[in-house]
């Protein structure tokens, strides 16, 4: 990961997305926004520690359910339900962490499935009568902002703003996690967990503490989720949304920083047009995901990084060459 | 009276949870396999269950007997799951260890939907075989036949599947694979080859899982995903490679299952849970799991 590169990206995606709306549609923009957020926090534990997690959808959604229920049960502000996303994303990274972080990676991604539906179920049967079951959480009243200023939620654009707004402090925040000394230690477990631990480091402690991470920012993107849409569906919880967020994360390239962006973006700009012409999304995305993971594992910005890379490489060899000659 | 049931009640469900529980012992002595050969979670093992479901129904509106529609069900996808793991999968396990999962992960999303296109949403019934319609009278309690033959089914092959593993040439090198594949290529055998038989003996498993199912479920194409996730809680419990492990975790998740959804139905899905996440707590290695392996 180009330590200079990763932050000049990062301005770009932000300088597109500051025009997306006007040149999809705010909605969809908002959208790729809420899960560029949740794929970013999802890469913190898959791409930057080397940890995968089927779950994922645990923290989307119970992030996106707090939202939902300090909105319409609390009376609760939006800012304060965002944090009740926060917080709830956090606490149940810590409860499935403390009983699973130590598992082996292909392990993890098992239990972390099986936590995952545990809520599914919760929110589908039984806490029924709290989250609206099958039909999601409705009746969240009309938002907007008092504070600082005033902001109608309701509206699309102002809404896409709000959103825009959210994402891209989270986004500096990762960024700066990950450029941190506790970062590097996250990437040197990535590449190797046993040297790491016999330097010295606290592996485990250190992937307990990603997955805390990645908890918080996923629930915020739920939050998000709960704000943009004005309703919880309860798809939010289901395996689905954790299998979404993986193959997003890596179709844009896991081992890049902006890769999860890209994707997210990308997958929903596809599923928009996919679902325009056949039924059968779910049929053509797994196919593309298999063929996907045989052929550019490295996702859409790994491959493009390396063709410049190997390309640069040879610049260099043939100007090597000529100097010699 | 017992809790607000009559004794008899609870003998039933104990069956009911034993026919239940052998379905799951099924598909998670077959995902332990798997785990143990290649060091793959098959996150399309409910996948593999429900196509052998409708390979059962395909087979029996064919021939029109159920008993050679079952064998050719477990055949047909066993060998469909050789095929994948053969042309797919394999040119995975140079890669990090997660690929492969990803790529199980893919045809659990992609199958499931390409059977909605070829079969519809509705779910396809197959009839009970004529002799195991009914049920026995035992006194005052009430047995389906049909339950107490997967019972005995499951029994059977487990046996097949214990002498198969201890006893055969195969199931010695199966074995030895397990422990050290690497070693087991130095001594001359094709180990890429045993990975193909191992995969397709899990996935055939999960197919007959699927294939006795089908009578009492009908076949409908998302019945996998829910088995899938089960399956993980089965060898979570159990032990994760062990084959005991897998026959202990399946019969106490089917028992579980039974109860909770006596007493209190709404929390019948969320109760395996609960047992998973305890027996993390006390035995994080799962009941028969080997220490330090994972």
């Amino acid at each position: 990961m180009g330590k200079n590169n990763s932050i000049k990206t990062v301005w770009i995606a932000l300088l597109i997305f500051l025009f997306l709306p006007f040149i999809l549609s705010a909605p969809l923009a908002t959208e790729m926004l809420i899960y560029s957020l949740f794929a970013l926090g999802f890469n913190i534990l898959l791409g930057q520690t080397g940890v995968i997690s089927f779950g994922h959808a645990a923290y989307f959604g119970l992030g996106a359910y707090f939202a939902g229920i300090a909105l319409r049960y609390f009376g609760s502000s939006v800012w304060t339900s965002l944090l009740a996303s926060i917080v709830v994303g956090g606490v149940a990274a810590v409860l499935i962490g403390a009983l699973s972080i130590k598992k082996k990676g292909v392990y993890f991604a098992m239990i972390s499935l099986a936590f995952a539906q545990m809520f599914y179920f919760l929110a589908l049967s039984a806490l029924k009568k709290w989250t609206g079951g099958e039909d999601g959480l409705k009746f969240i009243p009309i938002l907007k902002l008092d504070f600082p200023f005033h902001v109608d939620l309701a509206s699309p654009y102002p809404l896409y703003f709000f959103v825009y707004f959210i994402v891209a402090l989270s986004i500096f925040a990762i960024w700066r996690i990950l450029e941190s000394p506790f970062g590097r230690l996250l990437q040197a477990i990535r590449e190797n967990e046993e040297r790491t631990e016999a330097c010295g480091f606290d592996t485990t402690m250190a992937k307990f503490i990603s997955l805390v991470f990645s908890g918080i920012f996923s629930g915020l993107a739920g939050g998000l989720l709960t704000v943009y849409l004005g309703y919880v569906p309860v798809t939010t919880l289901f395996w689905m949304t954790s299998g979404t967020v993986v193959m997003m994360t890596i179709l844009g390239g896991m081992h890049s920083f902006i890769g999860p962006v890209v994707g997210a973006s990308l997958f929903l700009l596809l599923q928009d047009e996919i679902s325009y012409l056949t039924d059968r999304w779910e049929m053509y995305v797994g196919a593309m995901f298999m063929a996907l993971v045989l052929l550019f594992p490295e996702g859409i910005v790994g491959t493009i990084k390396d063709k410049i890379e190997t390309k640069r490489k040879r610049v260099q060899e043939s100007q090597w060459v000529g100097d010699v000659s | 009276m017992l809790f607000g049931f009559p004794p008899e009640i609870y003998l039933m469900q104990i069956v009911f949870g034993l026919a239940l529980g052998a379905i799951y012992v099924l598909l998670a002595s077959g995902l332990s396999i798997i785990f143990g050969l290649l060091d793959v979670i098959n996150f399309a093992h409910g996948t593999f269950y429900m196509l052998g479901a409708y390979a059962v129904y395909v087979a029996v509106s064919l021939t029109g007997n159920f008993w050679i529609g079952l064998v050719c069900a477990v055949l047909i996808v066993a060998l469909f799951g050789a095929l994948t793991e053969w042309t797919l999968l394999k040119r995975l396990y140079k890669e990090e260890p997660f690929y492969p999962l990803l790529l199980t992960f893919g045809m659990a999303v992609a199958i499931p939907d390409a059977m909605k296109f070829i079969f519809g949403l509705i779910g396809k019934v197959v009839e009970y075989p004529s002799g195991l319609v009914g049920a026995i009278m035992a006194g005052p309690i009430l047995l389906p036949k049909y339950r107490l033959f997967i019972i005995v089914l499951t029994a059977f092959v487990m046996i097949l599947l214990w002498l198969f593993l201890k006893k055969s040439d195969l199931g010695m090198i199966i074995r030895a694979a397990t422990r050290d594949s690497l070693m087991v290529q130095v001594l001359g055998v094709n180990v890429s080859r045993i990975w193909t038989v191992g995969f397709s003996i899990g996935v055939g498993l999960a197919a007959l899982g699927g294939a006795v199912a089908a009578p009492m479920v009908s076949a409908v194409p998302d019945m996998g995903v829910e088995m899938t996730v089960e399956c993980f809680v089965v060898v979570v419990i159990g032990g994760l490679g062990s084959l005991g492990g897998a026959i202990l975790g399946g019969l106490i998740i089917g028992q579980v299952v039974s109860f909770v959804s006596l007493f209190a139905g709404d929390y019948s899905n969320v109760a395996i849970f609960f047992a998973m996440a305890v027996i993390l707590l006390i035995r994080p290695r799962g009941l028969f799991g080997e220490a330090g392996r994972l």
